[in-house]
């Protein structure tokens, strides 16, 4: 009973690791950079903001068939990650374990929105500089968490910032507002007091 | 009172016959080559078409090839089949990108605003749409003060004549010295403006505003003529109407010279004149209280004078409402976002003005809930009524000059030709969208990108992207490039079916995060826009069917886009399209191709190699289902 147990178990975590890997499969970039293919995209898609993620980097060689695993790639390759016009972040390239030629970077992102992957070095003697970018048809930006809360909404690192700033704002303005305030508070008292000296 | 208004409705008929609505910036709204235009033929004039009547004299069309060497003739002149455009002819041109930089001058007010398009010839590249500065010249110094003064003289006659008619008649010779001192003093003000105005002008002055000035400034010549006029030829009431009568009419010549007239509306023309009054009743009066009256009526009993502020100060009260209520229901239509007036020099000078106004209506309540009702009581409140009347003149010099610099900046909300025309103000930064139309299939995104009043030239990336809101079409991507400073271009079809899209601009700026802003554009048939796209009905389908390019020409390249929808709209998968050709030639039959991860969902797309000119019936068979026919003309 308990062989069988562990037997259903097993098929159901290899049968939701190929629906899981299909969907991921299926929002990734794919390039072809010389003789290589390169597939790129998020570890885990959709990618969403304030969680742990990682660049899902897949590379393959088309001279041979079946296309044959690029293995090392960690020794001669740097990634970069950057969002908008931010300066970049280097993430750590690694194989990934019993995954021939599929390498991870490990990253949190803390904004929803477009994101870009440099990958520049060798792959074998070929030199590479690759910029993917999220976006339609190609991997998808990161999203925002909102949708799937519940029952509580809770703000995320970037929401968090936003509201912040926007609270900065608004302290700004109302400061502003209180000095004028002040001063046509001031101006009136000045004034008041001119006019009971001079009655 | 009742020849007062006569006086008006006399000024306004007679002013109105001078010229027609018009403008006061004359701005880009299309041309003819359009601007970045892939031709085959070279064309042999290029019209362009402003949002306000241009004068030929003052503006200039010239067609530039990429050397810089000038291909026009030199033959700028108004189209007269066309209204407000301008054309030149063409001298024999070879395939290679073109650039038509225009200048324009206002027959209205004589702005003169600039800019510049580009179109190729054959496969030549486009040319590059050079930095030309701001579309409108900043106003000179000259301007300003021919504004000011003009404003100010309007102010006092209007206002003066309206005090001394209905609130305080002046009864001593002393008081009516003063009043005509400062009716002297009016007239030439306005004078001294227009004068200063027509100087600014220079020899290129528009016929039209020459017309209009030379009328203010004759306004302000005959006002003083008028106190000349001994008592027994013209009793001082009838001296008094007539002043009203040249305020009033000097009122029209600046309301028809004004931003409202560029609207086109008699309404918002109407709306202006009002306003413009209501602040010379206004601000006029207050003058001519503190300058004619208060010295009288320093020594009279105080309850005399408190009864005289509240006859002001209820007048003063109605023409805030009315300035209030003009001045607001104008802003909806020259302002864009709420940000443009800190953002915008137009909108930093209305908010000097409201803050000014603000500061009058503060001392005005003074008189009105303070020092008035002392006074008539008996109360001593005289000095500092007086003070606050000062104040009151005081901060009607900043009204006037806040007024002039107001009338002569370009307000932020622009004529254009697009179908669909919306900004946004995120994170600092101003995104307009526009999009040539609003029909279903290729159309022409422009994205301004503005960060205060700068534009925003070089940013990394600017990139549109497009979902449908009531179905699932896929989210597609158009990249923009940079046309023209801080103007950004991108074409496609991305907006293939009728309904409601989520377009959102995204912009890149180095050292910041994108910049996202969501517009909402509706596409639908819509009447005036020129329909190529058409609907083919094949049950139970139907196919939104589109040519790319919009205009097919004899030869070229031509793709047929179809999207396949079914009765409830969404977008029909992995369906066979062949497209049968009937016309000038014979063509095989081509089958389309889906692509859903290029084109999005349920859009089918045949490529055609070209076709001979003429009218084509193409017959589109979806397996399943029958067939219906699409009518395409390729021009020669």
């Amino acid at each position: 009973m308990t062989r069988l147990i562990s037997f259903v178990a097993a098929t159901l975590v290899v049968a939701t690791s190929f629906i899981a890997f299909a969907g991921t499969a299926a929002a990734h970039e794919r390039r072809t950079v010389g003789p290589y293919q390169l597939v790129v995209g998020w570890l885990n898609e959709p990618a969403h903001v304030g969680f742990m993620n990682s660049l899902d980097l897949r590379v393959t060689d088309t001279r041979v068939t079946p296309a044959k695993a690029v293995e090392g790639l960690e020794k001669t390759l740097t990634v970069e990650l950057r969002t908008g016009g931010l300066a970049p972040l280097p993430l750590t390239v690694t194989a990934r374990f019993g995954a021939p030629g599929a390498y991870n970077g490990y990253v949190m992102p803390t904004a929803t929105g477009t994101y870009i992957f440099t990958i520049k070095g060798k792959i074998e003697s070929l030199d590479v500089n690759e910029t993917f970018e999220s976006g339609p048809g190609r991997f998808g930006d990161v999203e925002s968490t909102d949708a799937l809360q519940y029952p509580n909404k809770v703000p995320m690192a970037d929401d968090l910032g936003k509201r912040l700033s926007d609270l900065q704002g608004a302290v700004d303005q109302t400061r502003i507002f209180a000095l004028a305030a002040l001063v046509v508070g001031i101006v009136a008292l000045g004034g008041a007091a001119m006019m009971v000296r001079r009655r | 009172m009742r020849r007062a208004l006569l006086s008006a409705v006399i000024a306004a008929a007679v002013l109105s016959l001078t010229g027609g609505i018009a403008a006061a910036h004359a701005n880009y709204v299309k041309s003819n080559p359009a601007a970045d235009a892939r031709l085959t033929r070279p064309p042999t004039e290029v019209r362009v078409t402003f949002s306000e009547p241009p004068d030929a004299r003052g503006s200039d069309l010239a067609v530039l090839d990429i050397d810089g060497k000038r291909v026009d003739v030199r033959d700028v002149a108004l189209v007269s089949d066309e209204p407000n455009t301008l054309r030149v002819t063409l001298g024999a041109i070879a395939d290679g990108g073109y650039l038509v930089s225009w200048t324009a001058l206002s027959t209205v007010d004589g702005h003169v605003t600039k800019g510049a398009f580009g179109f190729a010839l054959g496969d030549a590249p486009l040319p590059k749409i050079p930095d030309i500065g701001p579309s409108a010249l900043p106003p000179t110094a000259l301007e300003i003060a021919g504004r000011a003064l003009s404003y100010a003289g309007m102010a006092l006659l209007t206002g003066l004549a309206f005090f001394t008619m209905f609130i305080r008649v002046p009864a001593s010779g002393a008081e009516r010295r003063r009043e005509r001192r400062l009716v002297i003093a009016g007239g030439a003000v306005l004078l001294l403006g227009s004068a200063l105005l027509l100087l600014g002008q220079g020899a290129n002055i528009p016929g039209r505003l020459l017309g209009l000035l030379g009328l203010r400034a004759l306004a302000g010549a005959a006002a003083i003529a008028l106190v000349a006029v001994p008592a027994r030829f013209l009793p001082e009431d009838a001296r008094r109407e007539a002043i009203a009568f040249l305020g009033l009419a000097a009122g029209l010549t600046a309301t028809l010279v004004s931003h409202a007239a560029a609207v086109g509306d008699l309404g918002d023309v109407a709306v202006d004149y009002l306003h413009v009054m209501a602040i010379s009743v206004w601000l006029g009066g207050v003058v001519a209280f503190s300058y004619v009256a208060m010295p009288s009526a320093r020594g009279d009993d105080p309850r005399e004078l408190g009864r005289t502020i509240w006859r002001f100060s209820l007048t003063a009260l109605v023409a805030v409402a009315v300035i209030v209520t003009t001045g607001t229901l104008a802003s909806f239509d020259r302002l864009v976002l709420f940000e443009d007036l800190i953002e915008t020099p137009y909108g930093i000078a209305l908010l000097a003005k409201i803050v000014l106004l603000v500061g009058l209506l503060g001392l005005g309540g003074l008189n009105l809930l303070v020092w008035g009702p002392r006074m008539r009581r008996g109360l001593a409140a005289g000095a500092q009524f007086w003070r606050g009347v000062m104040g009151e003149s005081a901060l009607f010099a900043g009204v006037i000059l806040a007024a002039a610099f107001l009338t002569a900046f370009v307000p932020p909300a622009q004529a254009s030709a697009a179908a669909f025309d919306e900004t946004k103000h995120v994170s600092g930064i101003r995104v307009q969208l526009l999009a040539a139309s609003t029909l279903p299939g290729r159309n022409r995104f422009v994205v301004r990108v503005q960060q205060g009043l700068t534009s925003i030239t070089g940013a990394e990336k600017v990139a549109l992207r497009f979902t449908m809101v009531e179905h699932d079409m896929g989210e597609l991507e158009l990249v923009a490039a940079e046309r023209a400073p801080g103007e950004y271009v991108a074409e496609g079809s991305p907006t293939a079916m009728f309904g409601t899209w989520k377009a959102e601009v995204i912009v890149r700026l180095a050292g910041r995060s994108d910049v996202r802003a969501l517009f909402t554009v509706p596409i639908s048939p819509a009447a005036g826009q020129d329909a190529t796209t058409k609907i083919v009905a094949v049950p139970p389908y139907q196919l939104i069917v589109f040519a790319d390019p919009f205009q097919p020409q004899a030869g070229a390249p031509i793709t047929i886009n179809a999207v396949v929808v079914d009765a409830k709209g969404d977008p029909v998968l992995g369906k066979k399209l062949r497209a049968a050709f009937d016309g000038p030639a014979t063509v095989a039959p081509l089958d389309a191709v889906e692509n859903v991860a290029e084109l999005g969902p349920g859009r089918y797309r045949f490529t055609v190699p070209g076709l001979e000119a003429g009218s084509w019936k193409v017959t589109i068979g979806v397996d399943g289902a029958g067939s219906g026919v699409y009518e395409l003309v390729v021009l020669r």
